[in-house]
C-alpha cells in the first residue's frame, strides 16, 4: 500500500491507482469533483491514466454554498 | 428588452443570489427559484462523503436558466484567489467568478491589493472577473482599467444587514463607471435593494437578507420585485429634488372670490 494525503488527511491507497481508482474508492462519480494532485488539476480524461505517488497531495473539491 | 449585459452574456434578471447560509438545500433551490435569479453563487469547498448534500452543482445545474459564478471565498492572496479561480472554472465550466479576498473574519473587509492583483490576472486570462470590493472610487476605476466585467462594491459589512451604509461612495462609483456596477453585501431588506437600482446600480446581489429571512423563498420573490421596480424607477427618471415644497395643485385663491 502506498499513502497519500487525501484533503489534508492520511489516505492508504492500493500502488498503481489512478485517480479515477482513488474517486471509486471514496464512492465519488467524479462528475461534480474537481482534483488537483499537487496544486495541479486533473481534468476528467486523465485521471484514469494518473498514478498517485506515495506522499501525493491530493485536493478533492465540489461547490458548496456560498455567496 | 431591458438586459444586464456582463460581457458577452446577457440576464433578463438583476437579481444575483448567493447560495450560502440557508437551512438545507431544499430551501436554498426554493428560494433560487422563486428569486428567478440567472446568476447564481457558489463556493468550494473539500469533499466529503459523510456530506454529499453539500455538493451543489447538480441541483443548481438543474434549474433552466442558471449560470453559476464561484467565488474565490477562503482565498487570503492573490495566490491563492487565482487558484481557486482554475478549480472553479474546471467544476463550473463558467467564466464568471467572483474575486473575493477578505483575510480578516472579524470583519471580512476586502483586501484591496490582494484583489486587484488577481483581478488583473484573471482578466487577462479571460475570466469574467466580478470583484467584491469595499466602497472605494479609485479602486473601482482600476479594476475596470485591468479588464473587471463588474465591480461589487458593499453596501455594508458582510451579512450584518446594514444596508447601503456606502451609498455616497456607491453614487460616484456609479457616476464614474464604465462598467456595471452592482451592489454585494449588506443588503437586508426589499426596499434597499430597490434603493441601490434607483441609484443606477445595474444589479443586487443578496445572499443573508434572503437565506436568514423567516420564509426564504418568499423574502427571494419579494427581492425580485422590488429590483425589478427599483431597475424600472431608474429608467423612468427620478425627479429632482427640491429644497423647497413646490405645489401640485393650484395655490390661486379662488374661495374668497365666490
Amino acid at each position: 500500500m502506498i499513502t497519500i494525503e487525501l484533503n489534508g488527511k492520511q489516505q492508504p491507497l492500493p500502488p498503481d491507482s489512478a485517480v479515477s481508482d482513488l474517486l471509486s474508492i471514496i464512492g465519488s462519480d467524479g462528475k461534480s469533483v474537481a482534483v488537483v494532485v499537487n496544486d495541479h488539476i486533473i481534468r476528467p480524461e486523465n485521471r484514469p491514466s494518473h498514478l498517485l505517488q506515495e506522499g501525493d497531495r491530493v485536493e478533492l473539491l465540489i461547490f458548496a454554498g456560498g455567496g | 428588452m431591458d438586459l444586464l449585459q456582463i460581457g458577452s452574456y446577457t440576464f433578463s434578471s438583476r437579481l444575483i443570489l448567493g447560495t450560502g447560509k440557508f437551512s438545507n438545500a431544499s430551501v436554498m433551490l426554493d428560494a433560487v427559484r422563486a428569486s428567478g435569479a440567472q446568476l447564481v453563487t457558489v463556493a468550494l469547498r473539500r469533499f466529503n462523503r459523510e456530506q454529499a448534500e453539500d455538493d451543489l452543482f447538480g441541483p443548481l445545474s438543474s434549474i433552466e436558466g442558471i449560470t453559476l459564478m464561484p467565488n474565490t471565498s477562503g482565498a487570503s492572496t492573490a495566490a491563492e484567489a487565482v487558484r481557486a479561480a482554475h478549480i472553479a472554472r474546471e467544476l463550473s465550466g463558467s467564466p464568471f467568478i467572483k474575486v473575493e479576498i477578505h483575510p480578516n473574519p472579524q470583519h471580512l473587509m476586502p483586501d484591496p491589493i490582494e484583489t486587484y492583483e488577481a483581478c488583473r490576472i484573471l482578466a487577462q486570462e479571460g475570466f469574467l472577473v466580478m470583484p467584491y470590493i469595499a466602497a472605494d472610487p479609485v479602486l473601482a476605476k482600476r479594476l475596470e482599467e485591468v479588464g473587471c466585467a463588474s465591480v461589487m462594491p458593499l453596501g455594508s459589512a458582510i451579512g450584518s444587514g446594514q444596508g447601503l451604509a456606502t451609498s455616497g461612495m456607491l453614487n460616484i462609483i456609479i457616476r464614474e463607471s464604465g462598467i456595471p456596477v452592482i451592489v454585494d453585501a449588506g443588503l437586508r431588506s426589499p426596499s434597499e435593494a430597490a434603493h441601490a437600482m434607483e441609484m443606477g446600480c445595474e444589479a443586487v446581489l443578496v445572499n443573508s437578507a434572503v437565506a436568514a429571512a423567516g420564509n426564504p423563498p418568499a423574502m427571494a420573490e419579494a427581492f425580485a420585485e422590488a429590483v425589478a421596480a427599483g431597475r424600472k424607477a431608474f429608467r423612468a427618471g427620478l425627479m429632482q429634488k427640491s429644497g423647497s415644497a413646490v405645489a401640485t395643485s393650484p395655490l390661486t385663491s379662488f374661495l374668497g372670490t365666490v
